[in-house]
Parts: C-alpha cells; structure tokens; sequence
C-alpha cells in the first residue's frame, strides 16, 4: 500500500480558450490537452505551461480528446456532432468523422489507435476505423437509453456508461454485452490500471467502484459535491487512490479500500466547478480544469524524485 | 390621237407598270404593318412585349437594359428626393414629341390658333391625302407659304374682324362723318381734362394723339356726304377715379405713410417719395403743362414756376440725425400712451367696429360642427354619457369582480370560509393586555390594525378615525350596491350548484336538478331514483338515454369548485410537498447492481482491428443487418424504439373463423398420406417461429440465423438451411425445397389456414395477406414434388436417409441434348402449356381418381384443400396465369444461387415450349379445368418417374 502524499499546485495555466471543457493527458503523460468551448483543442506542456499547438476546426465545443499511441494524432469530439481526427504536428484535421446523430460527449482510441470508439447525446457508441478512409462507423452500439457519457476501452473490451445508469461492457472477445446496473445516471468513468475495477462518477455525488468480473458494486466515495455537473473523476497511477472534483471548486482524493478522504484539494476559492480531471499514466499527478483555467497538481515527493 | 379626244376618261389612270416591276400580289395586312419612329424603331408593340418601345432600343428587360438608379449621397452633393423626379425622365425623346405620349412645349390650342396652323397641325396629311394631284412645278410645301406667316391674332381680334372691323378702327355703330366729327371734338377734350385734371400715368396718351391728329386729318373732308358712314375713331376709355380727399382738384400732398410702403393712397396719387422721384421728374420733363403736382422739396433747379407755395412738408421726411432713430422712438411712446402692448399698433381702420351678423337661433338649438367626423370616439352626449354611467357604476368601482365580498368569492371558489378557519385557531390574547411591551412592539403585532387606519393611542387602545369610519360606510353602501348587481350572476350557479344543460325542456331540467341534488353514485340508484321522476310516457330506451345524457351532463358541468380544486393548488401545499421532498432526500439510497448478459455481435472489422478472432468464428449473425444496407444514418434511426425494428414486430396472427370449421375434416384428409410426412413438414415452421416469441434470452446461434435469415435475399440463406436441414438427414430434394424461404413460409401459411396445429404465433411473412397467393409454379412447384415422392418413401422406410454429397450438381447439369429432347416430349404434352385467365367452368370439377390418389403428391392434396377451404375472398380472385416468361423470370428472382443454373434451364426450356406452342396455337379452350387437369399430369407424371427415376428432374420441369 503506497503511503499517500499530498497535492499540491504546480502549474496553472490560462488556457484563454473559453471555458475549458475537457483536459487529458496524452498516452505517457508528457503533454496534455484542453479541449475548449471555444471550439479549439490546445495542446500543452503541463510542466512548463507551454502551448505547443491550438487545433481549430470543430464547428461547436470541444467536449472530450485523446491522444493516439504514437502521439502523433489526436481525436476530438465536439458539439458539432463530429470526430476530428488531427495530426499533432501539422495541427490539420486528417479526417472529420460524421455520424452521431448529436453531439459527440466523449471519445477515446484503442490500444494501438486504430479504431475510435465515441459516445454521444444520440445514445450511441461508434467505432470508427481510421486506418482506412472510411467515413461510416465500423459499429454502432444503440443499446444506451441515454446519453454515453464515457467510453473506455482496453484490449478487447470497450466500456460505454451512459446517463440511464448502466455501464455496458461490449467484449469483443467473447461476443456478449454485459450492462451492469447501477441506477444513477453516470457522468464518468475510469478504469483501473489493472482492469479489474471501474471507477464510476455518479450524478448523485457518489463514485462507486464497480467490479469488472462479477458487475459488483465494490465501494462508494462520498464527500464531493456533483449536483447537476458532469463530474469527472479518476484513479491514481498507483490504483490506490480515488480522485474526484466537486462543484464548489474542491476536489477529493480518496483511499480506494477505505474509502475515506485522504485531502480535499482546494482549488479555487472563489468557487467554479472542477469538472473535468486527468490522472498522470505513470506519476503522481493530476489535471484539473476549472472555468478558464488548468491546475496541474503533483505529489511533492515526486516532485523531488524528479530533480533528484 | 383622234379617237382618244373623243373618249371620256373617269377615274384616274393607274400609273403604268414598268416592265421589270412584278406588282406585289397582296397589299400588307394591316396587322402586319409596322409603325416606325424617326429611328427606325419599331414605335408600338405589343401589350406584352412593352407598349411603346421601351428604354434605349428596346432594352429595358434586356440584359443590357435600363438599371434602376443607384442611391448616391455625399455631403456635397447631397441626393435629391425621388419626389423630384418625373415621369419625363424616364421617356425618350420622341414622347416627348409631338406624336409622343408627352407632348412638350406651349401652344395655343386648336380653337385658337389660326386656321392654316390648325391644318397643319391636325389636317396636313388630310389634306394632303385630298390633293394629292396638287403638285406645282416646285415639290414640296410652297416657301412663300411657310415664309409668310400671318401674325397671329387674338380671339376677340378675330371676332371683331369676323363682325366687320377692321384694326384701326374704332368699335361701334357706324357714323356720319358729322357725327364723327363731334365725337372726336369730345374724345378730345375729355383727354384734355384727363390728362390735366384726372387720373395721372394714362399710357394711352401718345395713341389718342395720334388718333386725334387721324382725326383732323379726316376733317378736311367734304362733309356733305350724308350716306358715307365712317367706323368711329378708336379711342381709349376714359377711367376716372373717385376722389377721396378733401384736397383742391388734382392736388395730392405729401403723403404721410412711410417712405416704403405702398398704400391705396399712392396708386391714386403720386407720393413725394424718393422712390418715386426720378419717374415724377421723368413726367415733369415730358410734359411740362402739367402745372398742378403734389411737390415735396420746393421747387428745384429746373423748374420755371415756384408757384408751389402751399406744399406742406412733413418733417419726418428729414433725418436729424445719424443714429438714432426719433421716429421710432416717437412711435414707441405714442404707443405707450395709448396702452398698447409694444410691437402691436392700434388699429385704426375700424373694421373692429363692425357689427357682427346675427341671427336668431331656435331656442333649443344645439351648434354642431358639421365637417367634423363624428365617431365612436367622439365625446358623448350628455345624456347619453349619464346613462352609460348609471349603467357601469359598478364595473368604475372595481371591474366587477371587486363588488364581490371576500365571502361571495369564497363561496364561488368553494373554499372554507376564512370565519370557519379563524374559528379553529385558538384565539389569541389580546396583545395589548400587557403592558411591558412597548409602542413598536404593540403596532408589529397588531400590524393589521395599524394599515387599516386605526390609531392606536398611548393607552393601546385603537380608535379608528372619523376616516376610517366613512370608508367603511362607503364600503358598505358600495359593497351592497354590488351584491344587488351581481344577485343574479351569482344566485343561479349557486342556487342549483351547476348549470343548466337542459334548459329547452323545463321538465327534463327538473329532473336534472333534482338527479343532481340526489347525488346518487350507483347505477342502479340512478335508475330507480330517475324512473320516480321520468313520465310514464318516456320509453325504455328514452329513460335510459335520458339516465345517461344527466350522467354526462353533470360529469361535464360540474360544481365550480371542482372545475377550481384541479386547476389551483395553494402555495402552503406546494411548500409543504418540497419540505417533505428534502426530508426524504438524505435517505440512504442503496445501490443495487443488476448484470445483465446479452449476445453482441462484433463487427469483422472491429475485431480485426483490436487483432481478436471473431466470437464464434464470425459465425454469430449480426443482429443489425439493416445498418449496412444503408450508409446515411438516419435520424430516424435514434428515434426508433427497439419496438419498430423488424425483428422485434410481431403481427397478431389472424385465423379466419370459418377456416376454423373444417377442422375435423381436413384431419381426415391427409389420413391416406403417411403421417411422417405431415409430420417433417411442420416441423420447420415450428421452429422459425419460437425465437420471435422470446425477445431477449440469449439465443442459440441457430435460432438467431433463423430469424435473420427473415430478410435476407435467399441466396445468403443458404448456410442456414444447412444448419437447419443437415441434422434431419434428409434428402437433397428437400434441402432444395427448403431452399426457397417463400415456399416455406407458404407452407406454413397453408397448415395454418387448413387449420393444422401449427404454432401459435407464426411470423409475419407467413399471415401476410397481400402474399402471391398464385399456384406454384416453376421453382416453387418444383418444391412441392419431392415431398409427394418422398411421401411413399417414408411410408415405408425410416425417416433417416443418407445425405447424398453433391447431387446439387448433378441435378444441375444436364446435356443440351437431353434437354432438347426433354422439350420434344414436353412439346407433346399440349394442356399445361395453355395459360391465361381462368375460364368459367362449365363443366364441374372432376373428381380426383381414387386410384390416383393413393400416390398424388402433397402438393396435390395441399392444393385441393387449398380450394376447398380457402376463404373465399381469395377464391374469388383467381389466378390468372401468365404466360412463360414472367414467370419463369420470377422464378428465376427468388431462386436461389444453386438452383439458379436449374432453373435457367428451365427457362430455357420454356422459351422453347414457347414457340413451339405458338406453332401448335393452341386454344385455350383445352383448358377446362386446369388443376384438376394438372394433378392428373403429374401423377402421370410421376408414374414414368418411378420408370425413369435419372430423369425426375426434367419432369419436374417439363410440368410446368
């Protein structure tokens, strides 16, 4: 059991992009991406605070982003309805993906960034195949009665939670739908580094862990305030801790077996939601977006680890 | 020469045709004479085409035409209003034209203009058109005509000289020269006196003299001549002027009005004013005999005579100073004494004075502006306006509704009475009773006292105002003044708690108001209660209509206060339903995780792309085929409920209640046919038909491909009718049979229609009405044989056959010489080739040879049962056959990819029959009853097959 250190803020960033919608880490941590309401992507080093790149395009906010393997594409997915697929260097769309019948809320690759699975106000999952030139999903997944508010995937299995509650599992492997379900609309989803557990942010201020295997409610974290936001929550690199933000400007890091709050990170005093959050791949560290603004948070410890 | 002196000539001569000259056969038409303009356009077009010629060379609608100005303003030039532009601008030249729509330019009009002019304007070519023969040796227009043109004269010119005068003259009857004499001595001196004594400026005075010295020339004359007359001298009317002043003869003095103005005075008169002093020297220098003038500055330089001594000079003519004005000054104080504002002169002239016009009016006249509009805006008329007040009183004192006391209201509402709930609360003790309290305390708690306008004194006693007590009267006499308005508005929905539906029958009304005040909720109370009331006379039916419309009626006219309770709810009820909602909420809402497990079906490409082999071996069928078939996602296509999608929909399956009835019968009839037979051929129906019914248990794979296999073309049905018939090891016939879905389906309708045991819910294809209900043919047909010649089979032999590998391929191929010959024998074989509507039998059915039966085909009996238990609906519509190559076409559609090259054959061979038949021209009377005639065939047939079993195949075609 790693012993837990606290977090504190080491870059914040004015992302002047509007409202900051979505931030994510790309695949190693390196660089992260803040998707705006002002319908631009920026892609930025959260050491240094660096804007490296703005990709303009979408036609409507930008709601989630990822970053490919390689880092050499990110996909975005947008109000417009559309996916975009970029290329980081030259910071031009590849490829505009059309399909969902409303705004795309999330998105992510594959392991090896061959196929985009998003999720949409449409109820729908799509895979879009993006080695090739083909503009139509590869599949659609209809069964959501809501919103998909996450889509995850990992090796053979894509994780789609939806507003109706449920998280459905899609094995590719095995050729079955597994709906697990929990009740309360779920506005996040994470996946443990291990791929046994979900981490899933609930609408009524609750994250609940959920077991893989069995479908199996293991855990719940309270102490955060979600209300009527789509509260983005998260799992440490090390699996132990539980990460969450709250609508009056917190967020909370909770201990994943007990369940207790280990900090409450105060953001911001003067209030804002932190909604949307990344967790590092590899270190100990945290991305935050409240109204304008990117906090990067980090563990001290690590912090001098590095400059040793 | 001789001969033509002697001849007459009438008319004149057409001019002789050259000889080259062909003479044009028709005059143009009229219609198509074209009129031009000086340009050479076109000048009149047509209605449509524009009118006169529009725009430069005709191009206004053109590409290159007229462009509506653009608006250019800048501060400079500013843009001139539209208003200034006119219809001018925008016509050409030749409208404004003499001939145009817009002549331009002033003339005299026709009537007076001179004669010649008038030909010319209007009657030139009239004239010209009459003379054309006047042709002088000059062509053209005479010059001196058009150089010599009279002036032209006015109208009373002319119609003096049409009366006989002659310029020069005088007007007036005619004289001798005695007579003239005289009147020129008179003539003259009144000008002597005029000029002297008279009216000044007559600018007739060089003519007069003139006329006088014509005059004394005339005076030589002999004057004896008596009968000469002479016209009178002319001469200019004498004007004589009234004298206004009291003034010497001629004698005008300077005048007192200022330097500038021109009063009524000065035309008479010649004022002395320097404006006028060049003309007056002018005058003196002209004529020096006039002797008595109006002088102002003496006599000057010039004059001789300094007789002027009475002139009178007024000093304000003279400026004593450089500056200042006196005058005005003087003025101003003279205005001042006579109590005149400043800037405002008294007036003078007495017009102020006169006395106005009067008339006597009737007494009880009233003055109205007539010219004035007299609308409903209008102010009222007295009376009229006391009368709409008397009227309105109570609507002024609040709109109405305020006349309601809080009671009234209530009642109407049907709330509780605020007395009744006061009275619940305990009542409160007198606040005032303590005396600790202080004054502000004392007027919070009786806050209510306090805005009512009582006064509450040092002591705590509340004392209400002589005010306050007036308001209440006021009220009161208000209040009960409304309360009579509103009496009847009230009462009756009160009285009888609801309206009146029935008020057209007084009787049935009574009875309404009583069934209402009865309240009765049984049914049968109603009844009875109803029948005390209702007439004998009333019917049965009558009552209980009645019964029903007094039901309706007080369900839809309800009491006020229920229409009221659903429409309101009180704020206190909302507050306490979201108290009760927030306690609630900090409940503990315990999570219970549901798993549920489905089948999905990956897409191909999607495993392939997370390097995954396909579940099942990609043998698991996708459940959306549809999404393939159309790339465009369809908004629809969210919208849809899982419901709408094909799989899901089920009809109600409908057995038509008269098919019902031969049951028993029809259980009979297959008796002679082996009962296995029956048996396998329910059995694959059965099985379609029970995964529709489960909608979301994880499906066998196989149970899935059946229901996919629904709507897929038949050529990909294929693996599924293995999977299907594989196990069942039968013959390859009927993997062939079964290879056709819609055979099957119809199978299965047929069962179901003859009443068999099928399964309960059967898809929806199988019920399908609109389904070809047309006798089998070509392929299909073909599918029922190998049942009818399984049949015997199974009667004897266990059902279990061994599968034979590839017979598909032998039955397939067959020799073009066989075929050939094959259609020989067919060619032999006349009815079956006769198609064509169904004739009306005349003959009855015949009946089917008992022999034959033993060992007639399924297809034969399921055919006959057909006929006999069909609803009769579809027996009415029989089918018409077509003729060969529709339907082998259509065959060859729904056939199947191995059966494809069969069948081809079979169209092949069709075509041949077909002409052959068309050689033979075979009448359709052959074909009496064709079933019964066919059923015959096969078992023919089928007798020769039993002979030649390598060639069943054929026949089965030749049977068609």
């Amino acid at each position: 059991m790693p012993t837990f250190a606290n977090f504190n803020v080491k870059t914040t960033i004015d992302c002047k992009q509007g409202a900051v919608r979505a931030v994510r880490y790309n695949v190693d941590g390196t660089y992260c991406l803040s998707c705006g309401s002002d319908k631009k992507i920026k892609l930025w080093n959260p050491g240094s605070g660096l804007l490296l790149k703005t990709y303009g395009g979408h036609a409507d906010e930008v709601t989630d982003a990822a970053g490919s393997c390689e880092s050499s594409y990110i996909v975005s997915a947008s109000l417009d309805k559309s996916i975009i697929y970029w290329d980081v260097s030259t910071g031009t769309p590849v490829r505009r993906l059309r399909g969902h019948a409303g705004g795309v809320r999330c998105v992510c690759f594959n392991e090896d960034s061959s196929v985009a699975i998003s999720g949409g106000r449409d109820n729908a999952v799509m895979c879009w195949d993006i080695r090739t030139r083909r503009l139509d999903p590869v599949q659609v997944m209809k069964e959501a009665r809501d919103c998909i508010t996450t889509v995850l995937t990992n090796e053979n299995k894509i994780y789609a939670a939806s507003l109706d509650g449920c998280v459905r599992t899609y094995d590719i492997r095995v050729g079955e739908l597994t709906c697990d379900k929990v009740g309360e609309p779920i506005t996040y989803l994470g996946q443990t580094r291990d791929e046994q557990c979900l981490v899933a942010g609930c609408q009524d201020s609750v994250v609940r862990l959920l077991d893989c295997e069995t479908g199996g409610l293991l855990s719940e974290y309270k102490g955060h305030r979600g209300d009527d936001y789509h509260i983005e929550c998260g799992i440490l690199a090390n699996d132990a801790h539980i990460v969450s933000g709250s609508s009056d400007g917190d967020a909370l890091i909770w201990d994943l077996l007990e369940g207790k709050v280990l900090q409450r990170i105060r953001i911001s005093d003067n209030g804002g939601v932190v909604h949307s959050l990344a967790t590092h791949p590899k270190r100990q560290e945290l991305l935050f977006a409240r109204r304008r603004d990117m906090y990067v948070f980090s563990a001290d410890l690590q912090i001098e680890v590095e400059q040793l | 020469m001789d001969e033509e002196e002697h001849l007459h000539r009438f008319g004149t001569p057409l001019e002789p045709l050259e000889k080259d000259e062909v003479p044009a056969k028709k005059p143009v038409a009229i219609e198509d004479q074209i009129v031009k303009d000086e340009n050479g356009k076109r000048r009149f077009h047509g209605a449509f085409t524009g009118g006169f010629s529009a725009g430069f060379w005709n191009t206004v609608g053109s590409l290159e035409g007229w462009t509506p100005q653009t608006f250019k303003s800048s501060r400079a030039e500013k843009a001139t209003p539209r208003a200034l532009q006119k219809p001018e601008d925008f016509m050409d030249k030749e409208d404004l034209g003499e001939f145009g729509i817009a002549p331009q330019g002033v003339r005299t009009r026709d009537e007076f203009a001179k004669e010649d002019e008038q030909e010319q304007r209007s009657g030139q070519r009239r004239r010209k058109l009459m003379q054309p023969e006047l042709v002088g040796p000059i062509p053209g227009m005479p010059v001196l005509e058009q150089l010599l043109r009279p002036v032209r004269d006015k109208v009373a010119v002319r119609i003096l000289k049409s009366m006989g005068w002659k310029p020069g003259q005088g007007v007036g009857p005619r004289q001798t020269r005695m007579e003239k004499r005289l009147a020129t001595a008179r003539n003259q001196r009144e000008q002597y006196l005029l000029e002297h004594y008279g009216a000044e400026g007559l600018p007739s005075k060089s003519v007069t003299n003139e006329g006088h010295s014509s005059g004394g020339d005339e005076g030589d004359d002999d004057e004896d001549d008596e009968d000469i007359t002479f016209a009178p001298d002319d001469y200019e009317p004498i004007f004589y002027t009234p004298k206004e002043n009291r003034f010497g003869m001629s004698y005008s003095g300077l005048s007192r009005d200022p330097i500038l103005s021109k009063s009524s005075s000065s035309s008479s008169a010649t004022p002395m004013q320097h404006i006028n002093l060049f003309g007056q020297l002018e005058a003196k220098a002209r004529s020096k005999q006039l002797s008595i003038r109006g002088q102002a500055f003496g006599v000057g330089a010039f004059e001789e005579e300094d007789d002027d001594i009475y002139a009178r000079d007024d000093m304000t003519r003279y400026d004593f100073s450089l500056a200042d004005k006196k005058p005005k000054q003087k003025k101003q104080q003279h205005v001042q004494e006579r109590h005149v504002i400043e800037g405002f002169s008294e007036d003078k002239s007495g017009a102020a004075l006169q006395k106005p016009y009067s008339i006597d009016l009737p007494r009880d006249f009233q003055p109205r502006n007539w010219m004035q509009r007299k609308s409903r805006f209008a102010p009222m008329d007295k009376e009229q306006a006391r009368k709409l007040e008397t009227n309105t009183e109570y609507k002024r004192t609040g709109l109405g509704r305020h006349d309601l006391n809080p009671d009234q209201r209530a009642r109407l509402l049907g709330e509780q009475k605020a007395e009744e709930k006061r009275e619940e609360e305990p009542p409160k003790g007198n606040p005032f009773k303590d005396r600790g309290k202080s004054l502000l305390e004392r007027i919070n708690a009786r806050t209510e006292g306090f805005t009512k306008g009582g006064v509450i004194t040092e002591s705590g006693e509340e004392q209400a105002t002589e005010m306050a007590k007036e308001v209440r009267e006021t009220n009161a006499v208000v209040q009960e003044k409304a309360a009579l308005k509103t009496k009847d508005l009230v009462s009756p929905a009160l009285s009888s708690g609801t309206f009146k539906p029935f008020l057209a029958d007084e009787a049935k009304q009574l009875r309404y108001d009583k069934f209402v005040a009865a309240n009765l909720k049984d049914d049968a109370a109603i009844t009875e209660f109803l029948a005390t009331l209702q007439p004998v006379t009333l019917s049965e039916w009558d009552r209980e209509m009645e019964k029903k419309e007094f039901i309706q009626a007080a369900k839809i006219y309800r009491p006020l206060d229920g229409l009221m309770n659903d429409r309101f709810v009180s704020e206190a009820t909302v507050q306490a339903e979201q108290v009760k909602e927030q306690q609630k909420a900090p409940e503990e809402r315990t999570v219970v995780m549901e798993r549920t497990k489905t089948m999905w079906k990956p897409a191909s490409l999607l495993c392939k792309r997370y390097n995954i082999a396909e579940p099942f071996g990609g043998d698991l069928l996708e459940p959306e085929k549809e999404l393939k078939a159309k790339p465009k996602i369809s908004v629809f296509d969210y919208l849809e409920t899982s419901v709408n999608t094909k799989a899901n929909f089920q009809t109600p399956t409908i057995i038509p209640k008269h098919i019902e009835k031969p049951k028993p019968k029809e259980a009979e009839k297959p008796a002679p046919a082996p009962p296995a037979a029956v048996l396998e051929q329910e059995k694959p129906p059965q099985k379609e038909v029970e995964p529709v019914k489960s909608t979301f248990v994880p499906k066998t794979p196989l149970e899935q491909a059946v229901d996919e296999s629904r709507n897929k073309p038949i050529s990909e049905k294929v693996e599924l009718f293995k999977s299907i018939f594989d196990d069942s090891d039968e013959e390859e016939e009927t993997v062939k049979a079964a290879l056709t879905n819609p055979v099957q389906d119809k199978l299965a309708a047929l069962q179901e229609e003859l009443g068999l045991p099928s399964s309960a819910s059967t898809s929806a294809a199988a019920v399908n009405v609109l389904r070809n209900t047309s006798p089998p043919r070509g392929i299909f047909a073909d599918f029922f044989k190998p049942a009818d010649k399984q049949a015997p089979k199974e009667a004897a032999a266990p059902p279990k056959f061994a599968p034979i590998e590839g017979n598909k391929m032998k039955i397939s191929f067959k020799s073009r010489e066989e075929r050939l010959r094959n259609d020989k024998e067919l060619a032999e074989v006349p009815p079956e080739e006769v198609y064509g509507p169904k004739l009306p039998e005349a003959a009855p059915q015949k009946p089917v040879p008992p022999e034959d039966q033993a060992e007639a085909s399924i297809d034969a009996k399921l055919q006959q049962l057909w006929q006999q238990h069909a609803p009769k609906k579809r027996k009415a519509e029989k089918w018409v056959e077509k003729k060969v190559i529709s339907s082998s076409e259509d065959s060859e559609d729904s056939s199947s990819d191995d059966s494809s090259s069969s069948s081809s054959d079979s169209s092949a061979v069709s075509k041949a029959k077909r002409s052959k038949s068309s050689k033979a021209k075979k009448s359709h009377k052959n074909s009496t009853s064709k079933k019964s005639k066919k059923s015959k065939l096969k078992s023919k047939k089928k007798s020769k097959k039993s002979d030649r079993p390598k060639h069943k195949t054929k026949k089965k075609k030749s049977k068609h």
